[in-house]
């Protein structure tokens, strides 16, 4: 004979299906002669409120939240986070041009600026984006520094022959493989330099619609700003590429990245 | 008897090319900065020339003896070659390459169009450690290759399993292209090693310098301590490499002076490979390679999750996407109390079975249970899905889908 235990969880799950197609009633409905529970149902929104039908990234969901806080609130002042859809749609445009907050869907606009530590990650984050977005950015700044002028690829003499090196020898010369030399791990990070990108994100106005929480509200630097302003730039380029290509994702990383720190492209 | 024309089985390499392609020395670099408006006409234009057109191996070098014959006689290879032994050199000198037999036999069993050049082949399997000049190694290829192979694992990955939590994403874009796995594929070409590295030793062969017996991992190749221990995933995203290490790996440049493992070198040989094929070859067919040779790799990706407490996390999933609070139900037993009992539990959300899962115990089976829904809910895969970098280059934009963008996974 099956224990009691899975009829207790049949009941269980009936009340609760019942009262969820009735919302408006607040009485126990009681299926047997005994309550197998002595609370009132809560009062929180149930689904099909108003509630639930506000977007993702606007409210906390609200099962997840406890109905009142039991922790002290943290000392400093506290720290405000941007919820006007207009000065994000603002700061898309600084950075994408006119028209620039058409190009994600609403939700994915949101989500590229969230960082994780926001809301303990209940309205979702941007590592994700942020992941592929800072492949793209990679590899585009690889591209740019083979492509870049430099000096020229091998030494010559004053007639234009190779010179030999030390052991006589002079390497295969090609005209693919002529911007190797400038591809080094050292001139990579330094174009890539954290506080490069922050400081190209606080431009952008990034700073100000990044929606994340600092450990000290008044240290904002020690608490990983830049980290938090560099992960929103790579999320916004990984959300271009998802939502529409790699082919606008790489353009809009040479003209507002990596030209702000220093490269020309000419029109491929 | 009707003869039948046998083709010939000469190497296509050495076989005179029809010219179709610009055949001018200067095609490639003339050529570059005019738009491409096709990237079909984009990688002919960055093809080389066939080998036997210069016979040194440098094109310059050919014209310009040609155009001054007057100035004294350029530094032919013969005359260096005969002057410092092989001995001497720290890898085998570039007109080698046309020489191996090994070299020409690893480009056709990969399958590479004959334009594509013996020597930088060759030069891809010199390690910094073997020779530290960076016209003469693997280092910038590499470089190029490591974020060439990132990409397109990447959006593989995220088009096809939108929901995967990072550190699965992680776990699997090591497999895929992590330093193991390119080792491993480096030994299934038929990659071998010399023993020492040398201007003597065959050019088809890795050189790298190797760690003596008994000798430690080097420093800079050691895993460091890191500076601060509680380093999550997403400061690791942006801070160290794709596969979520502790640290940044060192730079390929700076491993010219020490002595590396083998699947170091193996590592840096098969990215060399990819970036000097995208430089020569251009990115359709740098794609093409990845897929045939990295994606047709199977790898179980529900294999690679470990979960602490799923049945927590499910019932903060449900809470977040709004959906029942999950139940979890016996569906059938055997043998309870036997030995070896058997449970099998199913997890409700309301009518809807989340999750099936088998034990010993009720509590094994549950968890089982909520594990099995988990994974159902961080494995959903689209039907078809549109690469980004399909579009790259590509001017018919009508076949783009835009993919899906998950909010993250759940957060306990």
């Amino acid at each position: 004979m099956a224990s009691l235990r899975p009829l207790r969880s049949l009941f269980a799950s009936a009340t609760s299906a019942l009262s969820a197609a009735q919302p408006a009633q607040r009485a126990l409905v009681r299926t047997s002669a005994r309550a197998f529970s002595t609370t009132a149902p809560s009062r929180s929104p149930e689904y099909g409120t108003e509630a639930a039908e506000q977007p993702r990234w606007q409210q906390t969901p609200p099962r997840m939240m406890a109905p009142f806080r039991v922790r002290p609130k943290p000392r400093g002042p506290e720290f405000k986070v941007n919820d006007d859809p207009r000065r994000l749609d603002d700061a898309y445009a600084r950075l994408l041009g006119p028209g620039g907050d058409k190009v994600l869907s609403e939700e994915v606009k949101w989500l590229a600026v969230t960082h994780k530590s926001f809301d303990h990650g209940r309205r979702g984050f941007n590592d994700r984006l942020a992941y592929l977005g800072r492949r793209i950015v990679m590899l585009q700044t690889s591209q740019a520094l083979l492509n870049a002028p430099q000096a020229e690829a091998w030494p010559r003499d004053s007639k234009g022959t190779p010179v030999a090196d030390e052991f006589g020898r002079i390497p295969f010369l090609h005209p693919a493989l002529s911007g190797l030399r400038g591809l080094t791990g050292e001139a990579s990070d330094q174009v890539l330099d954290k506080s490069r990108l922050a400081g190209l994100a606080e431009r952008y106005g990034f700073d100000k619609v990044t929606r994340w929480k600092p450990k000290r509200t008044d240290n904002l630097q020690g608490s990983g700003l830049e980290s938090v302003l560099t992960t929103t730039l790579y999320a916004v380029v990984g959300a271009i590429a998802l939502e529409r290509g790699g082919e606008i994702a790489n353009k809009i990383t040479q003209d507002k990245i990596l030209a702000p720190l220093g490269f020309t492209f000419t029109a491929d | 008897m009707k003869r039948i024309r046998i083709p010939s089985c000469a190497t296509p390499s050495l076989a005179p090319r029809a010219a179709r392609r610009p055949l001018c020395p200067y095609a490639t670099a003339l050529q570059r900065s005019i738009a491409p408006h096709n990237h079909r006409i984009q990688a002919r234009f960055q093809t080389t020339t066939a080998v036997e057109n210069f016979g040194g191996e440098q094109i310059e070098i050919e014209a310009l003896a040609e155009q001054t014959p007057n100035a004294p006689a350029a530094p032919r290879q013969s005359q260096i070659h005969g002057s410092i032994r092989p001995e001497e050199l720290p890898s085998p000198h570039p007109s080698e390459a046309v020489r191996s037999v090994k070299l020409s036999a690893l480009r056709a069993r990969l399958s590479l169009p004959p334009r594509f050049p013996l020597q930088t082949l060759a030069r891809t399997l010199v390690h910094p450690s073997a020779d530290p000049d960076p016209n003469f190694n693997n280092a910038s290829m590499s470089m190029l290759g490591a974020n060439l192979l990132g990409y397109y694992t990447t959006e593989y990955l995220l088009c096809n399993y939108p929901r995967l939590p990072i550190s699965v994403i992680f776990a699997a874009q090591n497999a895929y292209v992590g330093p193991r796995a390119l080792a491993i594929i480096a030994r299934e070409w038929g990659i071998e090693a010399a023993a020492e590295p040398g201007g003597e030793v065959d050019p088809g062969l890795l050189q790298f310098k190797r760690l003596k017996p008994g000798e430690g991992v080097p420093a800079i190749l050691a895993r460091q301590v890191p500076w601060k221990w509680n380093t999550t995933n997403t400061h690791r995203i942006v801070a160290t490499d794709e596969f979520g290490s502790d640290n940044a790996p060192p730079s390929p440049h700076s491993l010219a002076t020490t002595p590396v493992p083998m699947e170091e070198a193996a590592q840096s040989f098969v990215r060399a490979l990819v970036g000097s094929l995208h430089l020569h070859l251009g990115a359709p067919l740098v794609k093409r390679f990845f897929k045939a040779h990295f994606l047709s790799r199977h790898l179980d990706i529900s294999t690679m999750f470990n979960f602490r407490t799923p049945t927590r996390d499910l019932s903060r999933l449900c809470a977040r996407e709004g959906f029942e609070s999950p139940v979890a139900r016996l569906i059938s037993e055997t043998g309870r109390l036997s030995r070896h009992p058997v449970f099998v539990v199913g997890v409700y959300s309301g009518k809807d079975k989340l999750g099936e899962g088998a034990g010993s115990s009720l509590d094994e089976a549950r968890v089982r249970a909520a594990a099995a829904a988990l994974k159902a809910w961080y494995l959903y895969r689209p039907v078809d899905v549109t690469l980004p970098s399909s579009m790259e280059g590509e001017l018919d934009t009508s076949k783009w889908k835009p993919n899906m963008v998950d909010c993250g996974e759940v957060i306990v």
